[in-house]
């Protein structure tokens, strides 16, 4: 029987997903890690 | 947009592996984006080396018509296709990161116009949606997959919904076909029409965002216009995937209460779930931006990172389209799309028109 730690799956959305990435490039930017972006 | 829209991938496969197999389809998003912008920058160069005049045709045409060749000639190998439906998944990443382009009071003051108005067509258009269908006979679930396709969010909406309402897969396939068909159609028509009227950046930006049904072919449909059209209509359309939740969860009320879908019993995680958290990290870097979190330099860069993830959402809105599949739905679904975006498109000019006479834009 499986315990209830074991079952417990996190499921992130894609949205989710997409604003968390968003936000870590900013916060890389903010911290100097990307320093130009070229267009 | 919705939760719901997952990435295609083989659930055998390990997370690494699911990972990798994304890999050949975003290259492929890159480089059909990156070949449009190529394009662009080219022909100017040579229109001016060579002192000709020739028509400067945006990056985001080159990229979709670039794709839009790929998929309707040779195809999108199976390969490659998981990668490519990534594409909504940068799109929504590049409209968090284009809050940093816009302050909050600009996102209040134009956002609440926009609000105003999504609110006023999200009504018209589903009150007229459901006349049409009615008059052309079509199933009911069908018509209520149409109406919240194109008044709100287009595919995503569609799939929402279905869920939400326990809808035919084969209804969910029309609507999707219909919306499907009519924004590949409106990504070419809207800019000679806005064009063709001398429409502001502000009125043909919250224009496209408030009449074209997907958000990737509503980005692209203002980016073909100018980059500060783009801007407002992703804006606008932001608003109108705000609006996603309630309308969803009016519907899913409404189906159950005919004893034709389950109940819902917690209106406010229905609501949560359906909600675009997208929304929120836009917002939230928008206000890091007005707030003076963020360098003039640093501005500019996430700007550039934001266009970047647009560029490979155009690409993905050509390759995904296939003509030949598009074809294959029925008449009569795609007739009362045509119909119902015809009378949406009107009407919400009209609204845009409107508000720019009363100095609101």
């Amino acid at each position: 029987m499986a315990s209830p730690r074991s079952s417990f799956k996190l499921r992130i959305s894609l949205d989710t997903w997409a604003v968390l990435i968003a936000l870590l490039v900013a916060v890389l930017v903010r911290a100097g890690v990307l320093k130009s972006v070229p267009w | 947009m919705a939760d719901s829209v997952a990435l295609p991938q083989p659930r055998t496969l390990s997370f690494p592996g699911r990972v990798l197999a994304l890999v050949p389809g975003v290259l492929l998003l890159a480089l059909v984006g990156y070949a449009g912008k190529f394009l662009e920058q080219f022909i100017a160069r040579y229109g001016k080396a060579h002192h000709l005049v020739l028509p400067n045709i945006e990056y985001v045409l080159w990229a979709i018509l670039i794709g839009l060749v790929i998929s309707n000639t040779v195809g999108v190998p199976a390969a490659f296709r998981a990668g490519v439906a990534t594409y909504e998944f940068w799109l929504k990443i590049g409209i968090v990161l284009l809050g940093a382009r816009f302050l909050v009071g600009d996102v209040l003051r134009l956002g609440g116009v926009s609000l105003a108005l999504v609110i006023i067509e999200i009504a018209l258009s589903l009150a007229f949606m459901t006349v049409l269908g009615r008059t052309f006979k079509l199933r009911p679930k069908l018509i209520t997959l149409l109406a919240v396709g194109s008044s709100i969010c287009g595919v995503s909406a569609i799939i929402a919904t279905q869920g939400a309402i326990d809808a035919d897969d084969e209804d969910s396939s029309y609507a999707i076909a219909a919306i499907l068909a009519l924004g590949a159609i409106s990504l070419f028509l809207f800019p000679l029409i806005g064009h063709g009227l001398h429409l502001t950046d502000r009125g043909y930006g919250l224009w496209a965002g408030l009449a074209v049904d997907n958000t990737a072919e509503a980005s692209a449909a203002g980016a073909l216009y100018s980059d500060a059209a783009g801007k407002v209509a992703v804006l606008a359309k932001t608003c109108r995937n705000a609006m996603i939740g309630f309308v969803v969860l009016v519907y899913a009320i409404y189906w159950a209460g005919k004893g034709q879908a389950a109940r819902v019993e917690n209106k406010a995680a229905f609501l949560w779930n359906k909600f675009p958290k997208f929304v929120l990290g836009f917002l939230l870097i928008s206000l890091l931006a007005s707030t003076g979190f963020f360098t003039r330099p640093q501005i500019t860069a996430i700007g550039n990172l934001s266009r970047w993830a647009f560029l490979l959402t155009f690409a993905g809105v050509g390759l995904r389209t296939n003509l030949r599949e598009l074809g294959k739905q029925g008449a009569r679904p795609f007739l009362v799309g045509a119909i119902g975006e015809i009378a949406i498109a009107s009407l919400t000019l009209g609204l845009v028109y409107g508000a720019t006479k009363l100095s609101l834009l």
